[in-house]
């Protein structure tokens, strides 16, 4: 499949995916669909998630014991996996959190000086 | 439309195609496989749900879809990918841990060799007997197919009724008990009623022996064992030949040309694996058989430990002239082992009810019953691997009793290992804080640590095996003067002690690392990461500690009970040792012949050995000489009923009976109490009276089958000698000198009252001093002596130097005299006994092995604590010493504390070893269970080498300068 990205839509930066997808499990249990619909919805449809990305993401936080799937019965009468945040997942989304507002805030000083010295 | 349905349709087909596929390729374990059904449908779920949604927002249906798939990409590369995560996941942090566990033990040389060689010690023990173990008790029959295959026992509420020739080699478990007798041995022409039964048996055959067999034909003369089969022996089992053919029905018969197979093991050590020895001739006891081949290697032995040299048919039996092999077609000689396989699709159940009904026709109302339907005969099928027992009792015992010891070992080295990973637990404190507080799961941790462990373990079980390799070679050289010769079992590694080996490595490897695992994961991190002196966090490793010292007294409780059972074992053996029993056992050599393989008549076969005891006498080295049938003290025995003058007609005694040639007691030195011994007279009438009787029996079976009802006469009584025992058993405040034995009057019911035969008599004409007989442990029981008259011999030689040396001549002396004659169990009186003492020597020298090693591990346990504790109070101990205390008060502080531990151990091993040791009773000899000294001096060797393991971290304290410990840090 050739990328047809004629929109203005953001990629993913490498990583932010699951953080993003624990911070969406953080309003409650949902299946893969769900957390897509989610990501682009709070973004307000900016961030770009292509759907089959999500799974190999949920495989993996799933190991790392952040978050635990378990079959429930979608809002279409489906059988469906849904997802939820476990503790460890919820100390990891702290961490990641924070990462990630240290190296937003690192990148912007970097490239706007300006602020720094007002701030 | 339909072709846009089509695609989607096909793209999920394809996606789970290609999920299958891959899956085949990885080898699809079940949870993969569930966990990739999983995900297709997830992904499925998903599909649906975005096309839902856009068909919500009026998109027809074909195009919902095909933009669900759109939107998600490519599918198979979103399932590979997911599937990689689990690969990935697993086998990374697998690795991850690995590397990481292995740079850790690099780290601490010291800490990992103790470690690897106290598990190696352990595992390797275990190893070590398990693969006896294996090899005695759980070997399959080397047969094809050998679940198929069934021995037939029979029991009933009562032995057999009338005159029985039974007899059976060991092959399976006998009971003669009152209520219930059962037994494996039958008469030969049951074989044919059962071979009826086609139904239910696809074949049916028959062994019995080994005969012993003079082997002439082939150099020197030998003995050989010859078990005799029936002709579709080796079909039924389906053993092939290595060499030649094996024998087949054709040989099983009295006009065919005798043939004979060898078994691979004496092909080899007699015949040197020739393989031109098809079609030789070989003489077994002077009748020439034709070797048709060798059976295939495998083919070692049926029942376990018995093997044997050859095998012969069962019809050629009748021409060896062995002493039992009378009439096969006999319903009376109970003596062949019958084996059936199951026809396909007959279960055991159905087999053995056809086979019951057989059985209980031909016992109950054939030509010759020996039950009453109220006896209630009945057969049983065994699986042959359960049911042909064979030696498998006389190791097993042993075993049993060194496995559960080893176990033990296992469990105190897993609590050594355990306290060494607690005390450098402990150093890794802010390790394991530093990881948790960077987001590392407390799981993982703990996986982490385990890997190590299994790490560990997995080095110490390499290590182990080849302890193991040592080690049994080792018992199987001791187990080398076995009564059995050689150690009559294979033992070589099969996957079972391979299983064994490696799920003992992992499980330890888990037990001795999930305590300190738990306890470094459970870890406070705020203290830990905050203060990270000794000193500062003391209050808190007090947990730590607390399970340092239990693993310690579990040690030594361990080792106490190893320990206890060592001790009573050692003062068993001991005490058996110092028996007194009754003749000089030293520098005497023993030997066996049996001149009546070659067809001797009884009075050439007196004079046989009348002539050779005269030849080893005139030897140089020996003394004297003299001979009887059997042998003290060496495992066998005769004994038999005798009514004494006087008494009710109809009672008898029990007594053990012994033939002996001229010069016994003197040869033997076994004083003479009272009366006479035997004179030349005596031993002349004893051999007229039992030619007189072979002559007599010889026309009573010609006549058989005519009953003659007269009552025997009494024969003129011959000399006998009785033990004191007896005469104080039997004739209490009496003389028993000149007082009259008699033979028992035969039973009633039974059909002996047919006999010729005159009643035999004997008069006591002198009493002599108690001796041991069957072995050591058996009490001394009323033994009445006989002169020898028939049969082969033990022969005794009493010697002034070194009885082994004289082998040589003794053999050249006997082969002057017929070189077609062999002497065979050649061995020193002691040797003999050491035979008797296996099972005692074999779990007396290990125990106390494995006793000395667990002491040697609660030691370095006890030592390994206490170095870690003084290291921990280095800075408490100088503020101690910088306050005014002495070393001897350090020193006093320290051993205080290390004697506890093992004190505390030594009692709680105490009470364990009461509990323990009575299951030990039926091994023990002379000494009780609870043998106060034994206890008393094991527990005073534990806490001595205890101090010992105390004084050398005491010392290191002791010498603690309190200005560097309170700079320190």
């Amino acid at each position: 499949m050739t990328r047809e990205s004629s929109d203005d839509r953001i990629e993913l930066v490498y990583g932010s995916l699951d953080m993003l997808i624990l911070r969406t499990l953080l309003w409650g249990p949902t299946h893969g669909h769900g957390i897509a619909k989610t990501i682009e919805r709070m973004s307000e449809e900016m961030l770009k998630v292509e759907h089959g990305s999500l799974y190999p993401a949920l495989q993996r936080l799933q190991q790392e014991g952040w978050i635990k799937g378990e079959w429930g019965v979608s809002e279409n009468n489906q059988r469906a996996k849904y997802y939820r945040l476990t503790a460890a997942g919820r100390r990891q989304l702290a961490a990641e959190t924070s990462r990630w507002e240290r190296f937003v805030r690192a990148v912007t000083s970097v490239i706007s000086p300006a602020e720094r010295g007002s701030g | 439309m339909n072709k846009s349905n089509h695609y989607s349709l096909s793209t999920y087909h394809y996606l789970k195609m290609s999920l299958r596929r891959q899956l085949a390729k990885i080898g699809a374990l079940i949870w993969r496989r569930r966990a990739a059904d999983d995900l297709s449908e997830e992904i499925c779920a998903h599909l649906a749900l975005e096309e839902r949604e856009n068909r919500q927002l009026g998109m027809p249906g074909e195009e919902a879809r095909y933009a669900a798939l759109r939107r998600f990409g490519n599918v198979t590369q979103a399932q590979e990918r997911s599937r990689d995560m689990w690969k990935w996941q697993w086998l990374e942090t697998l690795l991850q841990d690995m590397r990481y566990g292995l740079r850790q033990l690099r780290r601490n040389p010291g800490f990992t060799t103790v470690a690897i060689i106290t598990l190696a010690l352990g595992i390797g023990a275990n190893t070590a007997i398990f693969s006896l173990i294996d090899a005695v008790m759980l070997r399959s029959l080397p047969v094809y197919d050998p679940s198929r295959l069934v021995v037939l026992r029979w029991s009933a509420h009562r032995d057999r009724r009338g005159p029985i020739n039974s007899s059976s080699f060991g092959d399976c478990d006998e009971r003669h008990g009152a209520a219930i007798a059962s037994g494996c041995t039958f008469p030969y022409p049951l074989l044919q009623a059962f071979r009826s039964e086609t139904e239910v048996f696809s074949g049916i055959t028959a062994f019995g022996g080994p005969d012993n067999l003079v082997l002439g034909g082939n150099g020197q003369a030998m003995m050989a064992r010859g078990e005799i089969v029936s002709g579709d022996y080796f079909s039924t089992l389906g053993v092939k030949a290595a060499v030649g053919r094996t024998i087949g029905p054709a040989d099983d018969n009295p006009a065919a040309s005798p043939a004979v197979v060898l078994s691979y093991a004496f092909w080899q050590s007699a015949f040197g694996g020739d393989r031109l020895v098809v079609g030789r001739t070989i003489l077994l006891n002077s009748v020439p058989f034709t070797i048709a081949g060798v059976a295939e290697r495998s083919f070692t032995n049926l029942a376990p430990g018995k093997t044997q040299d050859l095998w012969l048919p069962i019809a050629m039996e009748l021409r060896l002239n062995v002493p039992w092999a009378t009439d096969l077609q006999s319903l009376r000689n109970w003596r062949v082992v019958l084996l059936g396989r199951l026809a396909p699709g007959i279960s055991i159940q159905r087999a053995q009810a056809a086979a019951d009904v057989v059985f209980r026709s031909d016992v109950l109302h054939g030509s010759n019953p020996v039950w009453q339907a109220s006896d209630n005969p009945k057969i049983e099928l065994v699986p042959a691997q359960q049911g042909l027992t064979g030696f498998r009792g006389f190791f097993s015992t042993p075993l049993y009793v060194l496995m559960f010891v080893v176990g033990l070992i296992l469990l105190i080295a897993c609590a050594n290992v355990a306290g060494l990973l607690l005390s450098r637990a402990a150093g890794r404190q802010t390790e394991m804080a530093v990881r948790l507080a960077v987001g590392a799961g407390r799981r993982r941790i703990v996986r982490q640590l385990l890997t190590e462990s299994v790490l560990l373990s997995l080095a110490g079980g390499a290590l182990g095996v080849l302890f193991a390799y040592w080690g049994v070679r080792l018992i199987v050289a001791l187990v080398s003067s076995s009564p059995f010769g050689t150690f009559p079992f294979v033992v070589a590694p099969d996957w079972r002690v391979l299983a064994f080996t490696v799920s003992i490595c992992l499980l330890t490897g888990i037990v001795f690392g999930l305590a300190p695992a738990f306890r470094s994961a459970r870890l406070d991190l705020t203290p830990a990461l905050k203060a990270n002196s000794p000193a500062s966090s003391l209050s808190r490793r007090g947990g730590l500690f607390h399970l340092g010292k239990s693993l310690v007294v579990v040690q030594v409780v361990l080792s106490v009970v190893v320990l206890m059972g060592a001790g009573l074992l050692v003062r068993t053996l001991r005490n058996l040792r110092d028996i007194n029993p009754g003749f000089d056992t030293r520098n005497l050599l023993l030997f066996e012949t049996d001149p009546t393989l070659q067809k001797y008549t009884p009075s050439q076969v007196q004079s046989y050995y009348r002539e050779l005891q005269q030849r080893l006498a005139a030897l140089p080295g020996v003394i004297s000489a003299s001979y009887s049938h059997p042998a003290l003290l060496n495992g066998s025995l005769t004994a038999t009923g005798f009514h004494i003058e006087g008494q009710p007609e109809k009672k008898s005694v029990p007594s053990d009976t012994l033939n002996i040639g001229p010069g016994f007691l003197s040869t033997m030195r076994i004083p003479l109490m009272g009366g006479r011994s035997f004179t030349d007279e005596d031993f002349e009438q004893a051999a007229e009276a039992a030619a007189a009787e072979e002559k007599a029996a010889a026309a009573q079976s010609k006549t058989s089958h005519r009953a003659a009802p007269a009552q025997p006469a009494v024969a003129p009584p011959a000399a006998a000698l009785v033990n004191q025992t007896f005469a104080r058993k039997y004739f209490p405040g009496q003389n028993p000198l000149g007082k009259q034995l008699m033979e028992p009057v035969p039973e009633e019911g039974g059909k002996a009252s047919s006999r010729k035969v005159p009643r035999r008599s004997w008069v006591i004409v002198g009493i002599i001093g108690d001796t041991k007989y069957e072995n050591l442990r058996r009490e001394i029981h009323p033994t009445v002596f006989l002169p020898i008259s028939r049969g082969g011999a033990h022969f005794e030689l009493r010697t002034a130097g070194n009885p082994a040396a004289l082998i040589p001549s003794v053999r050249h002396a006997a082969e002057i005299m017929n070189n077609n004659l062999p002497l065979f169990t050649v061995q020193t009186q002691t040797q003999s006994i050491d035979e008797l003492l296996f099972q005692e020597r074999l779990i007396a020298r290990f125990s106390t092995l494995f006793g000395l090693l667990a002491l040697l591990l609660a030691c370095i346990g006890l030592y390994g604590v206490l170095s870690y504790e003084m290291a921990r109070r280095r800075r408490e101990i100088g503020i101690r010493m910088a306050l005014g205390a002495e070393k001897a008060d350090v020193l006093r502080m320290v051993v205080g504390q290390g004697i506890k531990l093992a004190l505390t151990g030594v009692v709680i091993g105490i009470v364990g070893a009461l509990a323990l040791t009575r299951f030990l009773s039926s091994l023990l000899y002379g000494v009780k269970p609870t043998d106060p000294l034994t206890f008393l001096a094991i527990s005073l060797i534990l806490i001595a080498v205890a101090l010992l393991a105390c004084y050398i971290p005491a010392r290191r304290a002791a010498k603690v300068d309190p200005m560097v410990a309170l700079r320190y840090e």
